[in-house]
C-alpha cells in the first residue's frame, strides 16, 4: 500500500490544473459549474464547443488507449484528471455518452472499420452519442425490447422500427447506439441485436419529454424504418445483448470519480450555507452533514481500491454495489440541501419555473435511484448474483408484436 | 374518553370528500397554472357549499364551527391536492381575525364579508417564505414585528415569487407599515394570536400532508398494479409492495397524533405548541416518505411533468417547510421534554403542557 501520488503524477497534476486555469475563461467562463445533474439541458452549443475545445488540448477520452486516438493515461493520472476537472467547476461534458459509453464498446466489440469511422468524432469532441435501450414495455426489464432490425438486402441497410424513450440528449446528438431485435421471433435476451444509427433522417423523429424539473434533457424517439448500414452493427445478429451488457461494465469505470468530485462540490456548497443561514446550528442537521461527508469518503476510498487493483480501469466487481450506494447517498444530500435551506428551499431562483442549482439537483436526484437500473434492481442483482441467493422467479414472455 | 368524530362532522368530511373527488381533477389544477392561477369557479363552488364560513363565529355571521369540524376537510383537500387557498383562508386566517376581531372593528367586518362570501383573506406568518395567494385575496393579515396588520390587498405592493410547487401562488408584500389604521394588535396581543395561528397553520398543514401521502400511495398502487415488466405487474415484486406498505404505516399512525392535535387547537390554540409539534412532524415525515417511494415505484414516468404525481409531491416538498419545518417544531417538543418539570407518563397523555413550559418551547 501506498496512499500517495507520485512526484511525476503530481506533475501531471499541475499541468491539468494549468490547462484548465488558462483555457476555461472567456466565452467559457459562463460554463463553470453548469451543465451538472439536473441543468444538463443548459448551454448545449457552448458545452460542446467546450468538447472541442478539450479535445485541442488533448483532454477527451484521457483513459483511451493511445492507438484510438486517446491520451493513454495511467489510473492515477484520470483519478488526477477527474479531480482537476471538477475542482475547477469545468462544466459537465455533453460528449460523456460517446467517451464513456459507445466508445469504449466500439474499442472492445467493434470492427476495424467501426473504430476508424466512430472513434475520430469522439476523441475530437465533434460528434455527440445517445444511448437508445429503454422503450415503453422495457424499462427495468431491459431484455423485452420490440424495435426490430429487419436486413434490407437489395439496399444493403438494416432498417429499424420501433420506440425508444428516456433517450438522454437525443435532440443534440449526432449517433445513437440501440438494441434492437434481429429474429422477429425471439424472445428476452436472445435474438437481438446492438446499432449504431445516425440521428440526422427521414426514418427518426425525436420528441422532448419534460421532467420534473420543467426541462427535457431526455426524449422519445420513434423509428420508421430508420436506416442503419450493414456494417453498422456490433457483433453479430443475435449478439447485441452481449454487447449490451459489455457496455454496463464500463458506465461505471473511473468516471465515477469525476462524479464523486461533483458530490464533493455539492456538499460544500451545502456546508458554506448552513453555516451562513444557521442551520449547522441544528445537531440534526450537523450529525447528517457528517454523514454525508463519511459516505463521500467511503464511495471515494472504495473506488480508488478497486481502481488500484484494476487492470483497465472498469469496476466489473464493484459496479454490483456501486450504483445502489451512490443513487441513495444523492438522493439523501438533496434531502439535507432542502433541509438546510429550510424555508426558502421553496421558493424559486425567478419565474417562470427557474430553479436553483440545489433544486435543480433535489429534484433530480430523484432520477439517480431509477436510471441505469433501478434501486430494487440493484438489490436483487446484489442478492443473487453478489451473494448467490435463490432467484426471484421468472415469467418467461413471448414479444409480442409492436405494429 | 371518546377518540372519534360525531356523526355530523363525519357526514360532513364525507360529503365534501365527495364533491372534491369530483370537481378536483389534475386536469383542473394544471389549468390554474396558467396566468395567475385560482379557480374563480371552483372557489364560488367551494363557497357555495359553505366552507369558508365554517369557522367564522356565529355572532359575525357564520356557521360557529371549530378546527375539529374542519380537520378530515383539510386531509380530503390534501388528497386530491387542491390548489385554492380553503385551508389557509378558512382555518388559520379565519380564527385569527375571529380572535381579533372583539377588539378590533375591521377585523369584525372582515369576518362578516368572509361569512357571505364576498372576500377573501390571506395570511402571512413570519415563519413561512411569503404569503401564498396574496394577489387573489381582499385582505392580508400580515405581521410587522409582533403586531398584527390587516392590509387591503390593494394598498399592498405585491412581489410575485415562484415556488417549486406550481400550484403555489407566492408573493413577498410591501406595504406602510406606519399606517395606523392597518393595526389590528399590537405587540403583546400580536404575540398571543400569531402563536395560536402557528399552532394551527401547523395541525392544518399536518392534516394537509396525510392528505398527500394518502393520494400519492393511491395513484402509486395502482400505477403498480397497471404497469408491468417481466410479466407481471411491477406491484407483484415484493420490493415495490413493502414501499407501499411503509408508506401506509406511517400515513395511518399520523392520523391520531393529527385528530388529536385538532382537539387541542380547538380547546386553547395558545397551547397547543406539542400536540401540533408533534402532528406536523409524523405527517410531514409521511409525506416526505410518500413522495420518495411513489416516484421510485413509477420509475422514469414518475420523473416527468407529465405524471401527475408531480402535483402531490411537490406540494408535499412546499408544505413540509411551511408553518415551521421539521428542525423547528423538533426543537419545540425537546425544549419542552426535557424540562425537569415536564410530566410525559401516561396519566398525562391528554395534558396541556403547563405554561411555563411553554415559554422555554416558544
Ligand atoms: C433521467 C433519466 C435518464 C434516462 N436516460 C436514459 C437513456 O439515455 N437511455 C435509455 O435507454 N434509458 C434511459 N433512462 C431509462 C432508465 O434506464 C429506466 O427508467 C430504468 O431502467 C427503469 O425502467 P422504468 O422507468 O420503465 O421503470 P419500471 O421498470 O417500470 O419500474 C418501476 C418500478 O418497479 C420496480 N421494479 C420493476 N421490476 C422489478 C423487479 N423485478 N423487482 C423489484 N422491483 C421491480 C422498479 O424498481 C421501479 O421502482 C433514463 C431514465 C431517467 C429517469
Amino acid at each position: 500500500m501506498q496512499l500517495s501520488f507520485s512526484a511525476e503524477d503530481e506533475q501531471f497534476r499541475e499541468e491539468v490544473a494549468g490547462w484548465l486555469q488558462r483555457n476555461l475563461t472567456g466565452e467559457f467562463e459562463q460554463l463553470k459549474f453548469r451543465g451538472g445533474p439536473g441543468d444538463e439541458h443548459m448551454f448545449p452549443q457552448e458545452r460542446k464547443a467546450w468538447e472541442q475545445k478539450l479535445a485541442e488540448g488533448g483532454w477527451t477520452c484521457v483513459g483511451w488507449p493511445r492507438a484510438y486516438g486517446g491520451r493513454g493515461c495511467s489510473i492515477e493520472q484520470q483519478v488526477i484528471f477527474f479531480e482537476e476537472y471538477a475542482r475547477a467547476g469545468a462544466p459537465g461534458r455533453v460528449g460523456h455518452i460517446g467517451e464513456g459509453l459507445a466508445g469504449p464498446t466500439i474499442i472492445a466489440f467493434g470492427s476495424q472499420a467501426q473504430k476508424e469511422k466512430y472513434l475520430p468524432g469522439i476523441v475530437a469532441g465533434t460528434e455527440l452519442w445517445c444511448q437508445g435501450y429503454s422503450e415503453p414495455g422495457a424499462g427495468s426489464d431491459l431484455a423485452n425490447v420490440r424495435t426490430r432490425a429487419r436486413f434490407d438486402a437489395t439496399r444493403n441497410q438494416w432498417l429499424i422500427t420501433g420506440q425508444k424513450v428516456w433517450t438522454s440528449l437525443a435532440h443534440e446528438s449526432d449517433y445513437c447506439f440501440i438494441i434492437a431485435r434481429t429474429d422477429p421471433d425471439s424472445a428476452a435476451h436472445q435474438g437481438l441485436g446492438f446499432f449504431l444509427v445516425k440521428m440526422d433522417q427521414p426514418g427518426i423523429e425525436i420528441r422532448p419529454i419534460q421532467q420534473i424539473t420543467g426541462t427535457s434533457e431526455f426524449n422519445e424517439v420513434f423509428f420508421d424504418d430508420a436506416e442503419c448500414g450493414a456494417d453498422d452493427i456490433v457483433g453479430a445478429p443475435g449478439e447485441g445483448w452481449k454487447v449490451a451488457m459489455g457496455l454496463l461494465g464500463f458506465e461505471r469505470g473511473v468516471s465515477t470519480l469525476g462524479q464523486q468530485m461533483l458530490f464533493q462540490n455539492e456538499l460544500d456548497e451545502i456546508v458554506n450555507i448552513a453555516r451562513d443561514n444557521g442551520a449547522a446550528r441544528d445537531p440534526v442537521i450537523r450529525q447528517r452533514i457528517a454523514d454525508a461527508h463519511i459516505g463521500l469518503k467511503i464511495m471515494r476510498y472504495n473506488s480508488l481500491r478497486m481502481l488500484s487493483g484494476s487492470e483497465d480501469g472498469s469496476l466489473q466487481q464493484e459496479a454490483l454495489i456501486y450504483k445502489l450506494y451512490w443513487a441513495s447517498w444523492h438522493r439523501d444530500l438533496g434531502e439535507l440541501a432542502m433541509d438546510v435551506l429550510g424555508m426558502q428551499s421553496e421558493i424559486l431562483e425567478a419565474p417562470p419555473y427557474e430553479l436553483s442549482r440545489l433544486q435543480s439537483m433535489y429534484l433530480f436526484v430523484r432520477s439517480d435511484t431509477i436510471y441505469g437500473g433501478t434501486n430494487e434492481i440493484q438489490r436483487n442483482i446484489i442478492a443473487e448474483r453478489g451473494l448467490g441467493m435463490p432467484r426471484e422467479p421468472k415469467v418467461q414472455i413471448k414479444v409480442q408484436d409492436s405494429q | 374518553m371518546d377518540f372519534t368524530f360525531t356523526e355530523d362532522q363525519q357526514l360532513l368530511a364525507d360529503s365534501v370528500a365527495t364533491f372534491l373527488h369530483r370537481e378536483v381533477t389534475p386536469e383542473r389544477i394544471r389549468a390554474s397554472w396558467e396566468g395567475e392561477g385560482s379557480d374563480t369557479r371552483l372557489w364560488q363552488q367551494l363557497v357555495e357549499l359553505g366552507l369558508p364560513a365554517m369557522l367564522v363565529p356565529e355572532e359575525h355571521g357564520g356557521l360557529g364551527m371549530n378546527e375539529l369540524d374542519f380537520i378530515q376537510i383539510a386531509q380530503e383537500c390534501g388528497r386530491v391536492a387542491l390548489a385554492e387557498p380553503l385551508v389557509e383562508m378558512a382555518m388559520i386566517a379565519t380564527p385569527m381575525l375571529a380572535q381579533l376581531a372583539a377588539g378590533s372593528q375591521p377585523c369584525a367586518r372582515v369576518l362578516q364579508q368572509i361569512a357571505a362570501g364576498e372576500a377573501r383573506v390571506a395570511i402571512g406568518h413570519p415563519l413561512n417564505p411569503a404569503v401564498a395567494d396574496a394577489g387573489i385575496a381582499d385582505w392580508l393579515l400580515l405581521a410587522s414585528g409582533r403586531e398584527v396588520h390587516l392590509v387591503p390587498s390593494d394598498a399592498a405592493t405585491l412581489i410575485r415569487q415562484d415556488s417549486v410547487d406550481p400550484s403555489r401562488r407566492l408573493y413577498t408584500p410591501e406595504w406602510d407599515r406606519t399606517a395606523p389604521t392597518y393595526r389590528v394588535a399590537g405587540e403583546e396581543a400580536g404575540a398571543a394570536a400569531w402563536c395560536a395561528a402557528l399552532n394551527r397553520g401547523a395541525v392544518l398543514n399536518a392534516a394537509l400532508l396525510l392528505g398527500l401521502a394518502q393520494g400519492m400511495v393511491a395513484q402509486s398502487v395502482t400505477y403498480a398494479g397497471d404497469r408491468e415488466q417481466f410479466g407481471r405487474p411491477i406491484g407483484a415484486n415484493q420490493a415495490v409492495k413493502h414501499h407501499m406498505a411503509n408508506c401506509a404505516v406511517q400515513a395511518e399512525f399520523a392520523r391520531s397524533p393529527i385528530y388529536r392535535a385538532a382537539y387541542a387547537v380547538a380547546q386553547d390554540p395558545a397551547r397547543a405548541h406539542i400536540a401540533a409539534s408533534h402532528a406536523k412532524l409524523a405527517a410531514g415525515e409521511a409525506a416526505l416518505l410518500a413522495a420518495k417511494n411513489a416516484i421510485q415505484v413509477h420509475g422514469a414516468m414518475g420523473y416527468t411533468w407529465e405524471c401527475n404525481l408531480h402535483i402531490w409531491a411537490k406540494r408535499a416538498w412546499a408544505l413540509e417547510k411551511n408553518w415551521g419545518d421539521a428542525g423547528f417544531h423538533q426543537e419545540r417538543l425537546h425544549a419542552w421534554l426535557l424540562e425537569d418539570t415536564t410530566d410525559i407518563g401516561a396519566e398525562h397523555t391528554f395534558d396541556y403542557p403547563a405554561p411555563e413550559a411553554l415559554d422555554s418551547a416558544a
